[in-house]
């Protein structure tokens, strides 16, 4: 074989190798993406959820049946923040006052979620 | 084992670098057709099949002693499931894997024999040769400190041309003195007019890859160790130095080469170009062993932790900074005609590179006046150093650290240093030299690690103890904490409500807090995104400003701020001793609160008081008593717009301090 073949195949196969490689990374970046991208519209694509969730009450507005609560992570929802949610039930926040621990369950289709129970914590 | 690493990370570098060079210098000699210089060539592709061999086992060498370090113990060099662990599982294998494989298809290729007598195909076989081992070499810059960097990839980019770069020089350097020794017998003459053509392009190639070298070195030093400190005080520091110190003999010869005995090499008659040649194959052989041991230092910076991720260890008893001559007038004057004379010298020493007529005693004037301007400019500038000087704090400037520093400080310090800090304890009276005074200004001048060398070693002629043995080295960090916040709060005792536009200078302590079951959060945490209002209050006092807060709430979250409400009682139940009613939604500190107001207090000592906090971290007004402008909720809102508007952010403080 002249050698300006043999050299040139070479670099054919180094390119297909690098090629390759780099298809391979980019096929598994991008399948690492779709999932998270599923895992993310998982939440927004309408399909009911439930959470258990740590807080402190800050404030309740019993005229529009709302709590609001410094709460931890809502895994896939919201990141720790104070924020007002809605009772499922008028009575709901009757247990609780203002500056008490508690855990309560959050339930619904972000972002249409509601608290359903709570409780003191201490 | 350090010198077993040592040794085979050299032989593996060095044998990579010379097969790049080799296989360089076939391809710049070009192809030839007279006996000597086929012999040459021959000679050359034999050594490069065995450099490659060689390369291979070394890198299995450093494999096997990397598996063994990584696992920490010696019988995992010859374990397979280790080995497959490194080689699969961590960047430095697959870069690994990477390079053997192509050296391995370079030894297949220089296996093969090749037809190689038309142009082209020696081209291209040659070529491939030198592609093959430049790709080898240069790979290995993605497994190195550059990978570790922030913006790896342009990192790796100038860690790849400098391993190119040298490999083609350096590498170069010891087939070139052979292709000129043959050449310079009495038999090799017919192969002088391709030495000197290779010697001319290698010249050009080389002075090339000096520059190469010089500018990306000189990226990844300011990378890697980043300051004098770190060059001078660490291992990785101080091997760069010896690098720099054996280039220069090598730049020193190379120069040499290139001026006298390169144009020698063009006399017509065989007397004047043989011994020419003869003394250039010596001088470059010389310039290859050297260039050998620089290799070494490389190798072994290869695996040094960069200067900049070590604690460099201060070599002199003094250092130069220009904090000296804030306070001194007749100093900085002196500072100043010194600097005046250095320009002079400057300009000398760039007029001897101009003028060619007048150049030596130019450049020696040139010399003594730069010699005369560093005689008066620097010794106002220098100021006692320790070998701890620029060591950086183990412990972070925060609260906690400071509090825990506090305690300490009572205990230690405040029975000469009084309890302010002010130098007025009754330890004192008796001492010749009265305590320093921790508050004045003048503590900025010392670094850091100056006060933990004399806190831990003592100042023996000022009466000072030492406390290396009574504290822990943590614990002596928090006395310097404390002793900076001691500085900073006496320096802030003036500081008012309105904020003074561009001026950052005080650092906010960083803190962790909580709200009730919520994960812990820092101030830190809001460093280039909010202004934060600190706000220790106390009950009931507190409570209208409270509402008030409450009620601005919504326009300070539109304009980016948070409030954080500590209470100075640090109450776990604060939450409902506040009450219902104002509603209260901002932070409000349940856990860490002591902590907080204790370090605080030294800054705005009040039962309420407020703290305006910019987003680079840094405390930019103090309301003590009614608050910040408490008569009018608006000026709190301005102030932040202030915050806000300034255009040119001060750079966030380091996490210590310094």
């Amino acid at each position: 074989m002249r050698a300006w073949k043999a050299a040139a195949l070479l670099n054919l196969a180094l390119l297909l190798g690098v090629g390759w490689g780099y298809v391979f990374w980019g096929a598994r970046t991008a399948r690492l993406e779709q999932e998270l991208r599923a895992a993310r519209g998982a939440a927004a694509a309408g399909v009911e959820r439930l959470w258990q969730v740590a807080g402190v009450v800050r404030a309740i507005v019993p005229e529009i049946n709302v709590l609001v609560i410094t709460h931890e992570d809502i895994p896939g929802y919201m990141p720790a923040m104070t924020m007002g949610f809605r009772a499922s039930a008028p009575k709901i926040h009757e247990a609780v006052a203002v500056g008490d621990a508690v855990r309560f369950t959050l339930q619904g289709v972000p972002p249409n979620v509601v608290i359903t129970a709570i409780e003191k914590t201490r | 084992m350090i010198a077993l690493e040592v040794l085979v990370r050299w032989a593996h570098l060095a044998l990579s670098v010379l097969l790049v060079g080799t296989a360089v210098s076939i391809l710049l000699a070009g192809r030839s057709d007279r006996p000597t210089a086929l012999g040459w060539e021959t000679r050359m592709l034999d050594a490069c099949r065995g450099l490659v061999v060689l390369a291979f086992a070394a890198g299995v060498a450093v494999l096997l002693l990397q598996t063994a370090l990584l696992e920490g113990r010696r019988a995992a060099a010859l374990d397979p499931g280790a080995l497959r662990r490194v080689l699969l599982e961590t960047r430095g294998g697959h870069v690994w894997l990477v390079r053997h494989g192509l050296l391995l298809l370079l030894a297949a290729f220089l296996a093969v024999p090749l037809d190689v007598r038309r142009r082209v195909d020696w081209r291209a076989a040659r070529g491939e040769t030198a592609l093959l081992g430049l790709a080898a070499l240069g790979a290995g810059a993605a497994a190195g400190h550059a990978a570790a960097l922030p913006g790896a990839l342009a990192a790796i980019a100038t860690d790849t041309v400098h391993v190119l770069a040298a490999g083609a020089w350096v590498g170069g350097l010891l087939p070139l003195a052979l292709l000129l020794r043959r050449a310079g017998r009495a038999e090799g003459a017919d192969a002088r007019p391709l030495a000197v053509l290779a010697a001319r392009r290698f010249s050009r190639l080389a002075l090339a890859c000096v520059l190469a070298l010089v500018a990306s070195g000189s990226v990844i030093a300011w990378a890697q160790v980043g300051s004098v400190a770190g060059l001078v005080g660490t291992a990785y520091g101080r091997l760069l130095l010896g690098k720099l110190a054996l280039l220069a003999p090598i730049l020193a010869l190379a120069a040499l080469n290139r001026r006298r005995h390169l144009p020698a090499l063009g006399g017509e008659a065989l007397r004047v170009g043989r011994p020419a040649m003869r003394r250039l194959a010596r001088f470059v052989a010389g310039e290859a062993a050297l260039a050998l041991a620089v290799l070494g230092l490389a190798a072994t910076m290869g695996f040094t932790p960069p200067a900049a991720h070590a604690e460099p260890d201060w070599p002199f008893a003094f250092r130069l900074s220009l904090e000296t001559l804030a306070d001194a007038p007749a100093r900085a004057a002196r500072a100043l005609v010194g600097s005046q004379v250095l320009v002079l010298g400057a300009v000398a020493a760039l007029a001897a590179l101009v003028v060619r007529r007048a150049r030596w005693p130019l450049l020696g004037g040139a010399l003594v006046v730069l010699g005369a301007g560093a005689a008066i400019a620097l010794p106002p500038l220098a100021i006692d150093a320790y070998p701890t000087t620029y060591v950086r704090p183990a412990v972070p400037y925060q609260a906690a650290s400071i509090v825990a520093g506090a305690a300490r400080y009572r205990e230690h310090c405040a029975v000469c240093h009084g309890p302010t800090g002010a130098g007025d304890g009754p330890g004192g009276l008796r001492l010749a030299r009265p305590p320093a005074d921790l508050r004045a200004p003048h503590t900025g001048q010392h670094t850091a690690g100056d006060l933990f060398w004399w806190i831990t070693r003592g100042i023996p002629r000022a009466g000072m103890p030492a406390f290396g043995a009574t504290l822990a080295a943590e614990e002596r960090w928090d006395v310097i904490n404390y002793v900076r916040a001691l500085s900073a709060a006496h320096a802030a005792r003036n500081m008012g409500p309105t904020v003074e536009p561009d001026r950052a200078w005080l650092v906010a302590p960083d803190f962790a807090y909580a709200v009730g079951p919520t994960p812990a959060r820092t101030l830190k945490d809001y460093r280039g995104r909010r202004v934060v209002l600190l706000t220790l209050y106390a009950l009931p006092g507190s409570r209208p400003r409270l509402a008030q807060l409450a009620d601005l709430y919504g326009s300070l979250t539109a304009l980016g701020a948070e409030v954080v409400a500590v209470p100075t009682d640090a109450a776990p139940d604060a939450l409902r001793r506040l009450g219902a009613a104002p509603r209260i939604l901002f932070p409000v500190v349940t856990e860490g609160a002591a902590d907080i107001v204790a370090a605080y207090r030294m800054l705005a000592a009040a039962p309420h008081a407020e703290l305006l906090i910019d987003r680079q971290g840094y405390v930019r007004a103090i309301g003590r008593g009614a608050g910040l402008a408490a008569a009018e909720p608006n000026a709190l809102l301005a102030e932040i717009q202030e915050l806000n508007a300034e255009k040119v952010p001060a750079p966030a403080p380091e996490e210590h301090v310094h």
